[in-house]
């Protein structure tokens, strides 16, 4: 059980899972920019905008992690996934940095006071495009479908586009949009605190359907997967996770924005868990293991005492930043 | 072959383009240290409100450099999986700390720019301290993988596979140490001019300001310590050349035959159908002087290796002369200044001189990139010198023409919207506060 490959396989989750949940918000915050509504649209905006601002390179470097990890560990496994997945990771890198470019322009560029919604808009569709296609990429893996023999991987075009990863990728624009106003709504009072709470609850509601659809899809779709989520510990966590989303909704309803946070966060990462269960012991669902895909020994080796030096290094510089910037988010900008 | 060339031509502009921003990522927070240092040393608060100006383009520059270095880690993968595969034990460990740099890098970046009041005045100095070691250290850890392609050690070859890894002997490979010294300190420089030119530009438009007086100092004395040590550092790379990558040092140098003291050749067109320099200045001797110290001594040229094992000249002996005479240039103009300064104190700057220093202040970037071109183009046929070439490295994925089409798109849009932003006209270092909104203000 605790191999090095698992562990590095572990980091890769860890990084995954770091990337859902603080990421996964910042994307959210792009996607309800473009759906505020009603009488307080522009204060719904900007608030989303400002709680971005600190964090979010922070939380991007999360994806570099997970990228370089794969890399170091799993070079094999790596090499497979970056070959066939080619047209859903070259889509999120577009949204990646026309999403990051609209941020930085838009966050900046409006201290010149002029009229910045073209930005918010590209911002909004790359908030939308990058987790879609990160959702297809992810879940490409688990499908079963990439065959890998003889060391090489079979590249064919279209095969990380099935109804499977579809589902896939609009859960992974689920969970941002459910997180993002969740979050807001500790960061916020009165009655846009009402407006995020009250969209928390309908993404909650519509993650939850999204969720609940994929099962019956992969068992049609992506059946070696679908087998694994159902009879294994995967399934324990599944369970897990609904009842956590279920008390997120029941928070959410009474007001209690902390613990529906927190909520919120654990249901995110204990349907990933879930996830990650089913794949284990593999990176390519029925075709590459960890174990044929890991890095030799010295390098695992090398690789897991960078992270445990590298994490202590992190973990209180990550505390004080999200200690320092706690709270409503400045609505001034720096200057 | 139509997909290796859309795979180099994007890999080198996506590295050339990411140098820009990486370098001012590590410049900048350099010169924000040296003005709150000074703010915090005098109690002057002029230098503290000099650095705050910077943060408005700084942050969108670093936010451009954050993406465009995504795009680098995804290309490693996109464009070469083969030779990720191969390599990846053996140079991750250098990316895997360089992310660790980052975080350190993005968490104290985004307190220093948005904690003004939030955080104390030393704590804002400490930040800009974390940040000029982590992104120093950034840039020091993601060299060593280049170092590694071009002299890899730490492993053995056992019927082709990877045998006896040693990832931290590949770490600290034999051209690490120099191209990690003298590639850091160039973005010193290169920042340092760059920052500079602005200055002077505005000097030479308006009236003199006294904080454009202050950035210009403050700007032309980092750029002007970090030269001679460019100097130095760059001969020293030279003569380590000399005795691990002899083709590249042919190629640099544009040496055909095998030579017994052999000349310095400057400028010219090399020409491999001849094997001569058309239109070069020669110095004789002073290549083998320069490499190994001594007039006489026996300098390898491109007839020493196999013919298809090393570089075209022809792409890398201009950028050489290019990086060498971007030295000088700013070299000349840093003279000029300082001299001027030395000799009439306090009197405002003359207009020549502004000008000189704007002309040179493009050319520690030019320096750079091209210097990167001779490592790289230098480095071929190889993709990992000797073990792996560049067409083995490739991916098997089709398409890749559309790729870099797409890329290019997505470059030039960036710098279409960064250029309209930064050189706004209402925008230069003036604080137009926006939507009045302080119903938020905790203080
Ligand atoms: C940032 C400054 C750099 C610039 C401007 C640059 C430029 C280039 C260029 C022009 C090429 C294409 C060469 C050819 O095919 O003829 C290239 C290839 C490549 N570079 Fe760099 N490079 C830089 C730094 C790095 C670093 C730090 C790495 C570290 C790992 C790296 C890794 C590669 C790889 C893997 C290739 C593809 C294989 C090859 O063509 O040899 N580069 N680069
Ligand atoms: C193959 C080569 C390279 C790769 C894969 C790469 C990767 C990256 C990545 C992923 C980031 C974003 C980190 C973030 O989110 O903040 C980044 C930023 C940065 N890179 Fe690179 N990079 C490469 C070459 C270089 C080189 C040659 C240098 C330095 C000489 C460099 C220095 C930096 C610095 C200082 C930053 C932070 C910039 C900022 O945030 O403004 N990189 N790089």
């Amino acid at each position: 059980m605790w191999t090095l490959e698992n562990l590095a396989a572990g980091a890769v989750y860890l990084g995954l899972v770091m990337y859902a949940v603080f990421g996964g918000a910042d994307f959210g915050g792009g996607i309800w920019t473009a759906l505020a509504s009603g009488p307080r649209t522009p204060e719904q905006r900007d608030q989303l905008f400002n709680a971005i601002g600190p964090v979010w390179e922070t939380n991007h470097v999360w994806l570099i992690f997970v990228v370089v990890t794969l890399f170091t560990a799993f070079p094999e496994g790596f090499a497979a996934l970056f070959t066939v997945l080619m047209v859903p990771l070259v889509i999120a890198l577009i949204g990646i940095n026309f999403r990051g470019a609209a941020f930085a322009f838009r966050h900046f560029g409006r201290q010149t006071g002029r009229p910045v919604s073209f930005m918010a808009s590209i911002f909004a569709a790359s908030s939308m495009l990058t987790p879609f296609a990160f959702g297809m990429a992810v879940t490409a893996a688990a499908s079963g479908k990439i065959v890998f023999m003889n060391g090489l991987v079979q590249v064919e075009p279209w095969i990380w586009f099935s109804p499977f990863t579809l589902v896939g990728g609009a859960v992974g624009m689920g969970i941002c949009a459910y997180l993002a106003p969740i979050y807001m709504t500790v960061r916020s009072d009165g009655e846009l605190r009402g407006d995020f709470r009250q969209r928390g609850i309908i993404a909650g509601l519509v993650l939850g359907i999204l969720t609940a659809a994929e099962i019956p899809v992969a068992m049609v779709d992506a059946p070696l997967f679908a087998g694994r989520l159902l009879a294994s510990w995967a399934a324990f966590f599944v369970v897990l996770a609904v009842l956590a989303g279920i008390s997120t909704q029941v928070l959410l309803w009474r007001c209690r924005f902390l613990p529906a946070q927190i909520a919120a966060a654990g249901t995110v990462t204990l349907a990933m868990t879930g996830f990650a269960a089913a794949m284990y012991p593999d990176l390519l669902v029925g075709q590459l293991t960890l174990a044929a895909a890991a890095a030799p020994t010295a390098t695992l080796r090398a690789y897991l005492s960078v992270l445990a030096i590298g994490i202590i290094i992190l973990v209180p510089s990550l505390l004080f930043l999200y200690w320092t910037f706690r709270g409503a988010p400045d609505s001034e900008l720096p200057h | 072959m139509a997909d290796l060339l859309s795979a180099r031509a994007l890999m080198g502009i996506s590295l050339g383009f990411h140098i820009i921003y990486s370098t001012i990522g590590i410049g900048l927070p350099f010169m924000l240290m040296i003005a709150e240092w000074r703010s915090l040393r005098t109690g002057d608060e002029s230098y503290h409100q000099l650095a705050r100006r910077w943060i408005r383009p700084a942050a969108i520059l670093f936010a451009i450099g954050a993406v465009s270095g995504t795009i680098i880690s995804f290309e490693l993968g996109l464009l070469w999986p083969r030779f990720m595969a191969f390599s990846g034990p053996l140079i991750g460990l250098a990316f895997s700390m360089e992310g660790f740099a980052f975080f350190t890098e993005a968490i104290f970046l985004a307190l220093y720019f948005y904690g003004e009041r939030r955080l104390s005045r030393r704590m804002l100095f400490f930040c800009t301290i974390v940040l000029t070691l982590s992104s120093a250290t950034s840039a020091v850890f993601v060299i060593s993988a280049n170092a590694w392609m071009n002299t890899p050690t730490g492993f053995h070859l056992v019927n082709g596979v990877l045998a006896d890894v040693h990832p931290w002997q590949a770490f600290v490979n034999p051209a690490w140490a120099h191209e990690a010294v003298h590639g850091t300190l160039a973005a010193y420089a290169a920042t340092g001019f760059a920052v500079a030119g602005v200055y002077a530009a505005a000097l030479l438009r308006g009236p003199a300001r006294e904080h454009h007086q202050r950035a210009l100092t403050l700007a032309m004395t980092v750029a002007s310590i970090s030269l001679p040590l460019m100097l130095v550092s760059g001969d020293w790379a030279a003569m380590t050349l000399a005795v691990q990558q002899k083709p590249k040092l042919a190629a640099m140098e544009s040496l055909f035959t095998s030579t017994r003291g052999a000349p310095l050749v400057i400028g010219g067109w090399p020409d491999p159908a001849s094997g001569r320099v058309l239109y070069g200045i020669e110095i004789p001797r002073f290549l083998s002087l320069l490499a190994y110290r001594d007039p006489d001594a026996l300098v390898e040229g491109l007839d020493a290796l196999p013919p298809g094992t090393t570089p075209d000249p022809r792409l890398v002996h201009p950028f050489f002369d290019l990086m060498v005479g971007s030295f000088f240039i700013m070299l000349a103009a840093a003279v000029w200044f300082w001299w001027l300064r030395w000799r009439r104190r306090s009197a405002p700057m003359g207009r020549w001189p502004l000008r000189a220093v704007l002309v040179a202040s493009p050319f520690g970037m030019i320096a750079l990139e091209s210097g990167w071109l001779v490592t790289e183009f230098g480095r071929q046929p190889w993709i990992v010198h000797g073990h792996m070439r560049v067409a083995e490295g490739v991916t098997t994925q089709t398409g890749i023409g559309l790729v870099l089409f797409t890329f290019l798109v997505v470059y030039l849009v960036l710098t279409a919207g960064l250029l309209r932003l930064l050189f706004r006209p209402a925008s230069a270092g003036t604080q137009i506060p926006s939507r009045q909104e302080d119903r938020h203000v905790d203080s």
